[in-house]
């Protein structure tokens, strides 16, 4: 059977690559291993909120709680029964993955429910209202921690689990792609697109928003699980409602529906930060002024190119360009000019405090230009890169 | 040929203090082309919306192949095999015309949502083959050179006929037809008629369609039902329609 073949093999190539991945960041990056558990994770749960907001279409803004609520039923599960059963490690996190899993899953019963009735704004606060609810009543439960948090160590030291954390991402990309190859998920797009046509069309509008939400939540409860054992202390501050936002941030970003895009946005969003936090340089007050505004009038050249500069491909790839070494030398002059201001001047900030602003101020940026996300409704692909290109160049024709 | 596929016995919906439909009784016979007309806001669209479960009626009785249908959930009525197309057309815009034919033909689906998630070869083969049967049909209705365009992107007579398409993929007993020559130009109009046409012929459909343009309806349809203010004022076959001094009155206002 050819077919077994290939899923035999590419089963194998992802096991092959999760696994190299962690050996290859344990030997050679060691300092960058949590960091790489967590872009994982965050790849999971933008992929899983895809499936709900970008594919179903229906606005979740509560993953965190889904998130959460599997961090601390597998970590409480963990914490008390570990030590009387007969599961190894690895073993025994896989069973808390489909702990988590369950619990989120019926989380995400309880929030489709009212998605049967709401729509649009309405959904989004109800989902929002549920991911502040599970918070508080996690900090006021005292089994659980309450405020100070819950210890997850039943192996005694953190597991080394980077492999199982990308294996759960790839298992959960494999499953939104594999819905989106059938004409299983095409009524999921039906429902995002007109919910009266479809119900029209035969489409049963109400467990198909269920069952995205029980997907979606599913596995953001596995990611949680595995959050929870990696970390080894898990705290209701760490399911914040801005976990929410950088999720729900990450699919818009990324393209609202598309997987790849939610893939890359949500690795690139959680490195930006990352990485300016190492960042620790000193700067002059009048240089970051200057830089924001050198960055406005690049922006406002991008616009202008944007909007009124239909040449060929080449042209349009130099004018971007111009813009670019414009506001570099903008950027040069007013730090200079701004230099004579000594209250400016004299204030000199870190990088890393700025990180925050610098993380706001691309996403602006990227919604000002693309604000249908990076990849729109479409996928990644060779075949699409060339189309788009294509397509550029045909403006000109 | 003498079945009865639709009946209608004294079907009333009010919106508080306004009777929308008001006792309205027709019946449909297997391979009928019946035209539902009357002037704006008598009523028509809402009568499709009862009939496809989008209200629930306040009285009466919608029978459909011997079942009360009335205030049964909208995707139901669907798989018992009635579909409807919109007056303001309502394709899903961000899907190709093929999957969007895809979406209608879903409806008979066998397979299981988790063997499509562990992509299995069942569910393989079944999309396989609903698209196969989605391109057909596309052939059938001449919008097969477009198949993998946006379905956004299609000119508005062409949305029109998928909107056609994608109902007849549920493989319908009963299709509805709301205004489907709204803003059509004479061609296409004519076009649209011998679609029509065809869909009773040679697909055995009954049709039931609302339609203001005269010259299309008193061309297409052999039964037509006039509603006025929710409530019918004629019923009969063209000829009968267009003396009928009532229809003449609700349409060109009273004799002097």
């Amino acid at each position: 059977m050819k077919f077994w073949g290939v899923r035999l093999l590419s089963f194998v190539l992802a096991f092959g690559f999760v696994y190299g991945l962690d050996v290859v960041t344990q030997t050679a990056f060691p300092n960058l291993y949590r960091l790489a558990v967590l872009a994982g994770l965050y790849v999971t749960l933008a992929v899983s909120l895809n499936l709900i907001n970008g594919i179903t279409g229906q606005f979740s803004i509560g993953h965190a709680a889904f998130y959460m609520i599997g961090a601390y039923a597998a970590g409480f599960v963990s914490q008390h029964m570990y030590a009387s059963q007969p599961l190894g490690p690895v073993l025994w996190l896989v069973v808390m993955m489909a702990v988590g899993a369950v619990f989120a899953a019926i989380a995400g019963i309880v929030v489709g429910l009212p998605s049967l009735r709401l729509r649009g704004d309405y959904l989004a606060i109800v989902t929002l209202g549920f991911g502040e609810i599970m918070r508080i009543v996690v900090q006021n439960v005292d089994p659980l921690g309450g405020a100070y948090g819950l210890n997850v160590k039943p192996f005694g030291e953190p597991p080394k689990i980077l492999w199982l954390v990308w294996l759960l991402a790839v298992l959960c990309i494999a499953v939104c792609r594999n819905l989106l190859k059938t004409s299983h998920g095409l009524p999921f797009i039906a429902v995002r697109e007109d919910e009266v046509a479809s119900a029209a069309m035969g489409v049963k509008t109400s467990s198909v928003k269920v069952t995205a939400f029980v997907i979606g939540s599913a596995f953001a409860g596995a990611a949680g699980a595995l959050l929870a054992h990696s970390e080894t202390f898990i705290s209701p501050d760490t399911f914040k409602m801005d976990v929410s936002f950088i999720i729900l941030t990450m699919v818009v970003l990324g393209g609202t529906g598309s997987i790849t895009g939610s893939i890359m946005a949500a690795v690139a969003l959680f490195a930006i930060p990352e990485w300016l936090r190492t960042m620790q340089v000193m700067i002059p007050g009048s240089s970051i002024v200057a830089g924001i505004l050198a960055v406005g009038i690049m922006v406002s050249g991008f616009r202008w190119v944007q909007n009124n500069y239909h040449e060929s491909v080449s042209k349009r790839i130099g004018a971007y360009l111009a813009c670019v070494v414009g506001a570099a030398v903008a950027a040069v002059v007013l730090s200079f000019v701004l230099a004579f201001i000594p209250q400016l001047a004299q204030q000199r900030l870190d990088v890393a405090m700025l990180r925050m602003v610098i993380f706001s101020m691309v996403l602006i940026i990227l919604m000002l230009l693309r604000p249908q996300g990076v990849f729109a409704h479409h996928e990644f692909s060779w075949d699409w890169l060339s189309k788009v290109l294509r397509a550029r160049k045909g403006v000109t024709a | 040929m003498n079945e009865t596929v639709l009946t209608l016995t004294n079907a009333t919906i009010r919106f508080g203090g306004l009777v929308a439909v008001n006792n309205v009784s027709f019946s449909l016979q297997k391979g009928d082309l019946f035209g539902l007309i009357g002037p704006n806001g008598a009523g028509k669209t809402t009568c499709f919306n009862l009939i496809t479960g989008v209200y629930r009626p306040t009285s009466g009785v919608i029978d459909f192949k011997g079942q009360n249908i009335g205030g049964l959930p909208p995707a139901k009525i669907a798989t018992l095999g009635i579909c409807r197309t919109f007056q303001n057309i309502r394709l899903f815009p961000a899907l190709s015309v093929l999957e969007n034919v895809v979406v209608g033909a879903f409806l008979r689906h066998t397979t299981s949502l988790a063997s499509a998630l562990c992509y299995l070869p069942p569910s393989i083969k079944e999309t396989r083959a609903l698209r196969q049967e989605a391109f057909e049909l596309l052939e059938v209705m001449d919008l097969s050179d477009v198949a993998s365009v946006r379905s956004a992107d299609l000119p508005y007579g062409k949305q029109r006929r998928l909107e056609i398409a994608r109902a007849m993929a549920t493989q319908p007993e009963l299709i509805l037809l709301d205004e489907p020559a709204a803003g059509m130009n004479q061609k296409e109009k004519e076009d649209l008629q011998s679609t029509v046409r065809r869909i009773r012929d040679d697909f055995g459909k009954t049709v039931l369609l609302i339609e203001h343009d005269m010259r299309f309806v008193m061309g297409l349809c052999e039964r037509i039902f006039v509603l006025d203010h929710g409530e019918e004022i004629a019923q009969g076959p063209p000829e009968a329609i267009r003396n009928d001094p009532k229809v003449i009155e609700a349409y060109l206002g009273e004799a002097v």
